[in-house]
């Protein structure tokens, strides 16, 4: 690749770059002051082996016209230095060129300011590529202005992966919102069916289960491409409207994933415990707390779950496992080949879950 | 002299949703107005003004309707509402101006009914 290739300006063009003496020439041909002994040595090379195109305007000439570009810069818009030196930069814009970034330089050329914006640029092939262009003025010893600087950086890609990561956004948000819909419709024909049967104390217990369920599956949207969720965020979400100041709460666990098909389990058991703890246990008295640890275990098998009670009433255990919730989560923990260890202190309650979850 | 119920607006597009905040409220013996789109809405706040004392707004209507000009209107009249909504990320700028209290969808209908009734009791 020894060539302004301009039929191939991309490529990777811009990453290997052969010798380039426009730079040298470009020093011989100017004031000494500017670019001599060991600056001017290393503003040659660097100019010929940068990646990033570059170019110096004359802000003494009319127009301010180029008076360097690097082979980068060549390379990138696929014109040769005949072709560039002499004019004005705006010969890179073409019809679809925003005019607030074009603009935005005017400004900023007139303020001898520094500048940088995103622009559509045209290559002399017709071709179009978003610019970073990065402006700036240069100054010699004495604080006179000399050039104005600018390098150009093809975005292209990054304002594609952009433009990609804002469209998933919006599905999310859209998903998240339908989602929170369908959560909602559900826990409404239940409430209505259960006004009209008069069975309210019934579909009440279900709505709750619904909602701690929608709580745990909101969290999942963010990593929904990974197939894996982060179980600290179903288990905040489920338990958040119960820590309602603050305090009767800890929670720590590392970033551990869990696959998305133990959310169900995780946010139901924890839903069933935490309502025990407001009816039974460490929250009846607004004294106790309660804090959730989670974790995989050493095998990297299973999710464990722990969950202790500390400062509440005295428990009495019969109490807790004749609930239906407690049935509910032993029926739940066999399905799924859990298990579920109760223990009570003088403290309080402590539970030890395990979930498997196959290997990470 | 039994006071007079409470005269309750409700605003929602997703008819379940709707009928659950309407028995809960009816429960709770409030007199209740339903409304399934802007319009509709408007038409109660055109026919009762402010017998009306105070409105729930699910915030997106379908159709890229939203309950702003029902807000706005409460607003003239100078009656209370709070905003029922699960879609807390998007709301456009205006809705974002606002000023009411927002309940995240999913919540107990109860809970939504009783945050709305604090509101009509000044």
């Amino acid at each position: 690749m020894n060539s302004d290739d301009p039929y191939n300006p991309r490529g990777g063009d811009q990453a290997r770059l052969s010798f380039d003496d426009a730079p040298d020439r470009f020093r011989v041909g100017n004031a000494q002051e500017h670019f001599s002994g060991a600056s001017g040595v290393l503003f040659e090379q660097a100019m010929a082996q940068t990646r990033m195109a570059i170019c110096l305007c004359d802000p003494h000439q009319p127009d301010l016209p180029i008076v360097f570009a690097n082979r980068a810069f060549r390379v990138l818009t696929g014109y040769s230095e005949e072709e560039v030196i002499g004019r004005n930069c705006r010969f890179l814009q073409g019809p679809k060129t925003a005019s607030e970034p074009v603009a935005r330089i005017r400004e900023a050329v007139a303020r001898e300011d520094v500048v940088v914006v995103e622009m559509l640029n045209y290559r002399k092939n017709g071709t179009t590529f978003w610019n970073a262009l990065h402006l700036g003025p240069i100054y010699n010893d004495q604080g006179e202005l000399i050039y104005f600087f600018g390098s150009q950086w093809d975005v292209s890609d990054v304002r594609a992966a952009r433009e990609e990561g804002r469209q998933a956004k919006e599905m999310a948000r859209e998903l998240s919102h339908r989602m929170k819909n369908m959560f909602a419709v559900i826990s409404g024909i239940v409430n209505v069916t259960g006004r009209v049967r008069g069975i309210q104390s019934e579909t009440d217990e279900i709505n709750s289960r619904i909602q701690a369920l929608g709580r745990a599956y909101e969290t999942t949207l963010d990593n929904a491409s990974s197939g894996n969720i982060d179980v600290g965020e179903a288990i905040r979400a489920v338990l958040d409207p119960y820590d309602q100041d603050g305090a009767r709460l800890t929670l720590q666990g590392n970033g551990t994933k869990m696959p998305f098909g133990t959310i169900s389990i995780v946010g139901l058991i924890l839903h069933e415990l935490a309502a025990n703890a407001t009816k039974h246990g460490a929250w009846v008295n607004g004294q106790g707390s309660i804090s959730v640890e989670w974790g995989l275990s050493p095998s990297g098998d299973d999710l464990v779950i722990s969950w202790t009670e500390t400062g509440g009433p005295n428990i009495d255990p019969s109490s807790i496992e004749d609930g239906t919730g407690s049935a509910i989560v032993n029926r739940m923990l066999r399905a799924g080949s859990g298990s579920i260890d109760r223990t009570w202190s003088e403290d309080g309650l402590k539970v030890v879950l395990t979930i498997p979850v196959g290997k990470q | 002299m039994m006071a007079d119920p409470t005269q309750i607006l409700l605003l929602e597009d997703e008819v379940m949703i709707l009928m659950d905040l309407d028995m809960t409220a009816e429960d709770l013996g409030c007199a209740v107005h339903t409304a399934t789109s802007a319009q509709k809405a408007l038409n109660i706040l055109d026919q009762h003004g402010t017998n009306i004392d105070v409105a729930v707004l699910d915030v997106s209507l379908g159709q890229d309707q939203t309950c702003f000009p029902v807000a706005r209107q409460l607003d003239d009249l100078g009656i209370p509402y709070i905003l029922h909504s699960g879609d807390l990320d998007r709301h456009n700028e205006r809705i974002r101006q606002l000023d009411a209290e927002l309940i995240a969808k999913p919540a107990p209908a109860d809970h939504v009914i009783a945050a709305a009734l604090a509101k009509a009791v000044c």
